[in-house]
């Protein structure tokens, strides 16, 4: 699937234009249309004692962010791009998923909001929302270091794969990318308990076969002409994914992700979104095709 | 016979007020909400005159603009642009368009910038539309 259509999700306060403009490079693949979308949070409009809905509040939201939209939209403009815009009020997930499926778009980004505890686990179950129910990658934006730099993400990403349907669908996905992409680096994190032997022999066997696998990967992007290193490390997979992702100085982790239902906080369902909340890096979440919901 | 205006305008309050004006000043008119319905509503319509907002999700008056004036069918339909966007970035992008291979395309007759006064509106109707 080629990136032509970006749903560029902001509240203002996490995300800014200057994200947007570290992912133009994607021109060279294919992009050529952004729509923004602001949703304003239903309870800061809502229905209030002795004053009832903010509608001038309501108002005074859409228009600000009216103001920032189309000073952002006229650079897009006048680089030959198309530009839509989404300003609604609502929840946010089912708002970017409305959105989404409307544009039918390729790519929705999303600033890191950060909150704190029980609110920050409501922002992990927005996020999984949004990318079970859009069926469409997520790239959840970070700024680089204390700077705050907005950096090309595509440079140098890291692919975390577990050998399933949706990291198979990560690799398709990133061998199209091949003229932004610089390297690709690619780990895969085996279970300790797969260890397990008689003899040294029957646990090299396993990182044998795993790097053979590795290799095979790598070949397949530096046959579209994307150099390709592996990586292979055993332990606790988030964690050692983002330190892998430090190691070799990666400006993206891409995780393949299932958006089949039921699963919990395993590799498929949860390894993401631990990802996500251990770094600073801004993290791709890639699900399996639609075709695979609830087989 | 009643002349007919299109508005394509995705704000709804915008398209309430445009439609107003059309209306008292004798004209009937029609409504579309993104580019691509405006699109679809010239070729069933055949409006006299498109009244096009530029920044809209779907497709943009940009755009639409553009598949009108490169389309020979359609090229003859007169277009007033109602945006905030700039002029000057209407224009730049038009020619951006046309750098990456696009057909050459004419500069729009009127353009108006949002928040337009309802006399200004009728005017600019009535210029175009007698």
């Amino acid at each position: 699937m080629d990136i032509r259509k970006i749903l560029f999700v902001t509240q203002f306060e996490e995300l800014w234009f200057d994200a947007l403009q570290s992912l133009l490079d994607l021109r060279r693949v294919a992009l050529e249309h952004v729509v923004f979308v602001n949703v304003i949070e239903r309870e800061k409009v809502a229905m209030h004692r002795g004053t009832g809905y903010q509608k001038s509040e309501a108002i005074r939201l859409r228009e600000k962010a009216n103001i920032h939209f189309i000073n952002w939209a006229e650079a897009l403009f006048e680089q030959g791009l198309e530009v839509g815009v989404y300003i609604v009020v609502g929840s946010l997930a089912a708002r970017v998923v409305e959105a989404a499926a409307k544009e039918a778009a390729d790519l929705i980004v999303l600033g890191d909001r950060k909150r704190e505890g029980l609110k920050q686990f409501y922002a992990g179950e927005e996020l999984a929302e949004i990318v079970r129910r859009s069926g469409v990658p997520v790239l959840l934006y970070r700024y680089a270091g204390a700077r705050h730099e907005a950096l090309p993400p595509f440079q140098r990403p890291l692919l975390a794969t577990d050998w399933g349907p949706a990291s198979a669908n990560a690799v398709a996905y990133l061998r199209r990318l091949r003229a932004v992409i610089e390297e690709i680096n690619v780990v895969h994190v085996t279970d300790e308990k797969q260890l397990r032997g008689d003899s040294a022999m029957t646990i090299q066997k396993v990182r044998k076969t795993e790097r053979a696998r590795l290799d095979a990967l790598c070949e397949q992007f530096e046959a579209e002409g994307i150099p390709a290193r592996a990586h292979l490390a055993v332990g606790d997979a988030a964690d050692l994914i983002v330190k892998t992702a430090r190691q070799c100085q990666a400006t993206m982790i891409v995780s393949g992700i299932s958006t089949r239902k039921g699963f919990g906080t395993g590799w498929r369902g949860g390894t993401y979104r631990v990802i996500a909340d251990k770094t600073d890096l801004t993290t791709l979440i890639v699900p399996v095709p639609a075709i695979d919901e609830g087989r | 016979m009643t002349k007919k205006v299109l508005v394509v305008d995705d704000d709804p309050d915008v398209r309430l007020f445009n439609t107003t004006v059309i209306e008292e000043c004798g004209y009937s008119a029609l409504e579309a909400e993104n580019g691509e319905e405006g699109l679809a509503r010239v070729k069933q319509e055949h409006p006299d005159l498109v009244l096009l907002d530029v920044l809209m999700p779907r497709q943009s008056g940009i755009r639409l603009y553009r598949e009108l004036k490169t389309d020979p069918a359609l090229a003859k339909v007169r277009v007033v642009l109602l945006s905030g966007i700039a002029k000057k970035t209407f224009l730049r992008s038009q020619k951006a368009l046309t750098e990456f291979g696009g057909a050459a395309v004419p500069e729009p007759e009127y353009y108006l910038e949002k928040p337009v006064e309802p006399e200004e509106l009728a005017r600019t109707l009535k210029q175009i539309l007698g």
